[in-house]
């Protein structure tokens, strides 16, 4: 029984293994191709691991190329996302959440409604905003556009974990004496902690990647994200150079990566309590 | 019921508090509802707005044409192809992805070794940015350098190299293979955290009543995750539906217009043929279609939103 059993598991450990080696081996490719010599590249038949190591394609990157700059707008702008969204998030569903006022429920579920409304509808009255208002092409611009997604998306992550949070506490301080607001910092968000840093890495993460938005609203290089600009160096380039790109696409996963080995167990947690499980 | 427990562990408290605490509450989610009205419900009523009006992008200069904008979309072939590959490819990727991630979170939902990094290692094409996926796949599919065709050389499938890209059917293939690809750990993640919730009594009732493998599937798991597959659906459809960046970029819409969707013909409406009101009217048009699955995702999912 046990020897079935064991070979049972052992059977089900190569096929899921396959599956998952197969679904990332394109990013293990990206890895490789990105230190593989310039020349070993273009053999044909290609060869699969690097006959030699290099980095020479990282150092041409960042020397020789707008990537650094490119690198710090995209962190400039999720970061700034990020922050404004939580700020806003936390109040707004502390609020949804622990009082009750007219209008309260409907606004919930407009909550839900802009989280599913497509960019392309918003992007263009929101180009003759950024015209209007004079922030077309800034970094600023990016920052707002980028809150209509995660703004509703933080609200209903963060009501979901607000409201998974038991009350007792938080009367128990206010009986003790202690005003609202005072509960609410001293009570309630430290007991949401974990909610507000799944928020905070979804937010990070989506803005971190955001490619359409940059697209319209963007067109010059004082204020282009890494992720339109990695595009760019693609289109403007005489001839594509991928061992470049793949070094770009490795630096550009940076941040994902060290969030995955520091922060996966909130990633998971942020997609449990997101809009599947209502 | 926020307003009960309110009012309890306290005793009786005076009504002005109760008074008072609501106009806190309104006061927390005021900015909240500002920074909605600007980026949010402004936009999206100018949206409309902006359907009825002819607009030079350049310029942004432009006057009102009524329903005109409306009558010319309905009438047009290329919105009601664009609408057709729209179909095909949400049709095409979200089942694959259903299917995909179903069956991956079955897999990893055994005993199998290393499991925990097995899970998030599957995550790890949804996050990705879409740039990154694409310029992977891109130099993966390349004609002549790429591994994959000569993966495929090797192996003898084809005898030439492929253009994956660059023409149809292939290009269309191509977008539908690489969107599930990318979106399926979305699905598998969903339907892990629900797997692990049934309870294990209900296989054992299934095996003692001489169901295998198969038949437990299709008595026990499915039923099961019935609930939960209907939200991802939904979710997936409207999602899948206005995908931008992965077709955009992949194949540009082309070879031609085979690839060629709605939020797309948005785009090249608004930036190419510099006609931004006809953009917008596409853009209103996408939304409607869209406003089906978006009603069925609020009314199941908005039901039961009230915290408990």
């Amino acid at each position: 029984m046990t020897r079935r059993s064991g070979a049972k598991s052992i059977v089900a450990t190569i096929v899921t293994w396959s599956v998952v080696l197969a679904t990332v081996f394109p990013l293990l490719w990206m890895v490789i191709t990105s230190i593989k010599p310039q020349q070993e590249l273009f053999t044909i038949p290609p060869m699969f691991w690097p006959r030699s190591v290099t980095l020479e394609h990282y150092r041409e990157l960042l020397e020789n190329t707008p990537f650094l700059k490119y690198f710090g707008h995209s962190l400039v702008i999720a970061s700034s996302t990020t922050a404004l969204v939580l700020v806003l998030g936390v109040l707004g569903a502390y609020s949804l959440v622990r009082f009750s006022y007219p209008g309260r429920e409907r606004l919930a579920l407009l909550v839900l409604f802009t989280y599913l409304l497509p960019s392309v509808v918003l992007v263009l009255p929101l180009y003759l905003l950024m015209v209007k208002v004079g922030v077309a092409n800034t970094l600023l611009s990016l920052v707002i556009a980028y809150t209509t997604f995660s703004l509703p998306y933080a609200l209903w992550l963060l009501r979901a974990f607000m409201a998974g949070t038991p009350e007792d506490l938080e009367w128990a301080a206010l009986v003790d004496g202690a005003s609202r607001l005072g509960a609410f910092f001293d009570v309630v968000l430290p007991q949401i902690l974990p909610g507000i840093i799944s928020t905070a890495v979804f937010t990070f993460i989506v803005g971190w990647n955001e490619y359409f938005y940059a697209l319209v609203l963007v067109n010059s290089d004082s204020a282009r994200p890494l992720t339109t600009g990695v595009m760019n160096m693609l289109i403007t380039s005489f001839n594509i150079e991928w061992s470049l790109l793949m070094a770009a696409s490795v630096m550009m996963s940076l941040p994902l990566i060290v969030i995955f080995v520091f922060l996966q167990s909130h990633l998971t947690r942020g997609f449990a309590a997101s809009g599947v499980k209502g | 019921m926020t307003t009960a427990v309110l009012a309890s562990p306290a005793g009786p408290r005076p009504f002005s508090l109760q008074r008072q605490y609501a106009l806190l509450g309104m006061l927390l989610i005021a900015p909240t509802i500002l920074v909605f009205c600007t980026v949010i419900v402004y936009p999206l009523i100018t949206a409309i707005y902006l359907s009825l009006f002819s607009i030079y992008t350049p310029t942004l200069q432009g006057h009102w044409v009524g329903l005109q904008n409306f009558r010319e979309m309905f009438g047009s072939a290329e919105f009601w192809t664009a609408l057709r590959t729209n179909v095909i490819w949400t049709l095409g990727t979200l089942s694959l992805q259903v299917v995909f991630g179903v069956g991956t979170a079955l897999l990893l939902n055994q005993n199998i070794w290393f499991r925990s990094l097995a899970r998030s290692l599957i995550l790890f094409p949804y996050f990705v940015s879409t740039v990154v996926a694409v310029l992977i796949w891109r130099w993966m599919l390349n004609d002549v350098y790429g591994i994959f065709n000569h993966a495929l050389l090797q192996a003898g499938v084809v005898d030439m190299p492929v253009d994956w890209l660059g023409r149809m059917p292939n290009a269309m293939t191509s977008i539908i293979l690489i969107g599930a690809w990318k979106y399926f750990p979305f699905v598998v993640i969903a339907v892990l955290a629900r797997l692990q919730t049934i309870p294990p009594q209900l296989y054992e009732a299934a095996t003692i009543d001489g169901a295998g493998v198969w038949g437990r599937f299709w008595d026990v798991t499915l039923p099961q995750l019935r609930e939960v597959l209907v939200v991802i659906v939904l979710l997936r459809t409207i999602w899948d539906f206005k995908e931008f960046d992965l077709i955009y970029l992949l194949t540009g819409g082309g070879p031609v217009t085979s690839t060629q969707t709605l939020p797309l013909l948005v785009y090249k409406q608004a930036f190419g043929m510099n006609s931004m009101g006809t953009a917008s009217t596409y853009a209103i048009g996408m939304l409607l279609v869209l406003l089906t699955f978006m009603v069925l995702y609020l009314s199941r999912v908005g039901r039961g939103s009230e915290p408990t």
